[in-house]
């Protein structure tokens, strides 16, 4: 290794190396499906740590039709969406005048909605579900990312506010003095210097709905409407590991989607993680 | 509060004071209102009704009759619910013990020696938290499975029959332990980046010093950076203890809690009875636990660690 200089000398290689390996511990499961997924279940049978004597692809076909991830994919894509929409603008108001107009009413409000940060969601499953039944909204992709929302919001509140906290306050005055109403400062001078939290709340609310496994189990139950998680748990359940490269082929287009969506979002991921995280 | 509160507020009277009093007054109620209403539906209501419900007897669509704290006596008297509750705690403490000094001592490593390699490194360490609890089950049992899965099969590629032989998913003393590796696969990798944002966040004065005393990394870790991440620590532990109070998604996709008892928990009971047998009464006594205990811990867990804090 001539091109790498260290710093450190042996004990930064040595650092190095053992942090690559644990990388690889950490990749395997998802590169191993691979040289699995292509093979034919008896030739796994006999070499499964070889490489594949020719690329077949009747397991992907297979495991396509078992999973049915298109269809899935359609369905998270409304959740996640929905998620978005009803997530954001309602946390982006409240968290704006929790930052902006501190009064003994607003405080208490703020607490009330912080509560709901606290509450985990398997606590409200029995009564959620009843309601959603006794509605009719259970087995639709509303009844299902509108609770989404509702347990989103307090977080994502606390985030814009200690976001709009931060903006230096003459700008809002500025707009003010410009004759711009209330509504008028929040919409096109306040709002947009928040993008960054908008950025992140956009990332992190997809992400979150795009995962969810818990509530859709609960609130879903035509399989039309399985979101892409429902039906990876599905296949689970119904098809074994026996046929391994069945499964390993199932395994890679399942993942698939997720891990192309870090590959090109990794570092707004981990950035929205963390500003999400660091901050309070 | 602004300039434009005080003129607000300074001076009582007028009626244009009035008047801009009640459009703020309009704005931020119409502000608030969106979120509350939210709440209100889905968070606010079915936490009373959740209260209300577990004093009932209520199985399906039949009637629901008061009983008082029959459903609580009835989960204290459950081998299951002792189950998934020892498991919780014993869940809580591996978590606390073993994940958090390994994404330490990942973390440490991968910024005191930042180089080209590092960057991509932590990516790759983040990459299994962001994948879909569901996926992490599929590639959890396509490692463990018996007789085919990938170590089964590589430990038959090189000849190790002992190794070879073991299912990991289905022997009750193994099974926690398989579901609980897979979880620090898939979840260590938070820890990592929040610790080491907070690490990168340190004075580089600091770590000058420390090399012209010369200290060494090991040294340097333990005696400058790591009681620097008191409160972080302190809020990994909290996420980690409440996370496995709601432990649900692997064990209930990669075992159903079993074999036997060996990966129940709280959640993987309240969905089995609530959403299998329809015991609504018995599933809604087993929420509350998950709130009170939640609630609990992180108001110990936060006070413990003030206090240490404090004498510090």
């Amino acid at each position: 290794m001539s091109a790498f200089r260290t710093r450190h000398g042996a004990s930064e290689i040595a650092a190095t190396a053992i942090l690559a390996v644990l990388a690889l511990v950490v990749i395997l499961p998802l590169v191993m499906p691979l040289l699995f997924a292509f093979k034919t279940q008896l030739e796994f049978s006999y070499h499964p740590w070889a490489l594949p004597k020719r690329l077949l692809v009747i397991n992907f076909v297979e495991a396509w039709k078992a999973v049915r991830i298109d269809q899935g994919l359609a369905n998270t894509l409304i959740v996640s969406l929905g998620a978005i929409v009803c997530t954001l603008p309602p946390a982006a108001l409240a968290g704006y005048v929790f930052a902006r107009y501190r009064s003994r009413a607003t405080e208490i409000a703020f607490y009330a909605i912080l509560v709901g940060y606290f509450v985990p969601a398997q606590m409200v499953l029995v009564p959620l579900y009843k309601m959603e039944v006794a509605v009719r909204l259970n087995n639709t992709l509303y009844g299902l990312f509108l609770p989404m929302a509702a347990f989103g919001i307090p977080f994502w509140m606390m985030i814009y506010r200690s976001f709009f906290k931060s903006l230096p306050g003459e700008l809002a005055e500025a707009a003010r003095i410009d004759g711009a109403g209330h509504s008028a400062t929040f919409f096109r001078v306040m709002l947009p210097l928040a993008r960054p939290a908008t950025v992140l709340a956009l990332i992190l609310v997809f992400i979150g709905a795009w995962s969810d496994y818990l509530l859709s189990l609960i609130l879903l139950s035509d399989q039309r409407l399985f979101t892409m998680q429902l039906r990876v748990a599905s296949f689970l359940n119904a098809y074994g590991t026996d046929r391994m490269p069945r499964y390993a082929a199932a395994a890679i287009i399942s993942a698939a989607p997720t891990v192309i969506l870090y590959i090109v979002g990794h570092r707004w991921i981990i950035r929205g993680t963390l500003a999400g995280a660091v901050k309070e | 509060m602004s300039a434009h509160d005080i003129e607000n507020h300074g001076r009582g009277g007028g009626r244009k004071t009035r008047a801009r009093d009640w459009k703020r007054g309009a704005f931020v109620f119409l502000c608030v209102l969106p979120a509350f209403l939210f709440l209100a539906v889905f968070l606010y209501y079915p936490i009373e009704e959740t209260f209300r419900i577990s004093t009932t007897k209520s199985l399906g669509l039949g009637p629901e009759i008061y009983i008082g704290l029959e459903n609580y006596r009835r989960l204290l008297a459950s081998q299951e619910f002792l189950a998934g509750l020892l498991h919780v705690f014993t869940w809580a403490f591996w978590s606390v013990v073993i994940q958090l000094p390994l994404a330490f001592a990942v973390a440490f490593l991968l910024s005191y020696y930042s180089n080209r390699f590092t960057g991509p490194l932590k990516s790759i360490f983040y990459l299994a938290n962001v994948l879909p609890s569901a996926i992490t089950a599929m590639l959890g049992k396509f490692v463990f499975a018996p007789n085919y899965g990938m170590i089964a099969s590589f430990a038959k590629h090189i000849g190790w029959k002992w190794l070879g032989g073991v299912d990991f998913l289905g022997d009750p003393r193994l099974a926690f332990w398989a579901v609980f590796a897979v979880a620090t696969w898939a979840y260590t990798g938070f820890p990592i980046i929040y610790l080491m944002a907070r690490i990168e966040q340190m004075p580089k004065e600091l770590r000058e010093a420390a090399e012209l005393d010369g200290a060494s990394p090991w040294r340097y870790a333990r005696s400058i950076v790591l009681p620097d991440l008191g409160y972080p620590l302190r809020i990994l532990a909290v996420l980690c203890t409440v996370g496995s109070l709601k432990l649900f998604d692997l064990p209930n996709m990669m075992t159903t809690g079993g074999p036997g008892y060996a990966t129940e928990t709280l959640g993987i009971m309240l969905y089995r009875r609530g959403f299998i047998d329809w015991d609504y009464g018995l599933a809604a006594a087993i929420g509350v636990v998950i709130f009170l205990l939640s609630l609990l811990m992180t108001a110990a867990e936060l006070s413990i660690g003030a206090r240490r804090e404090k004498i510090a």
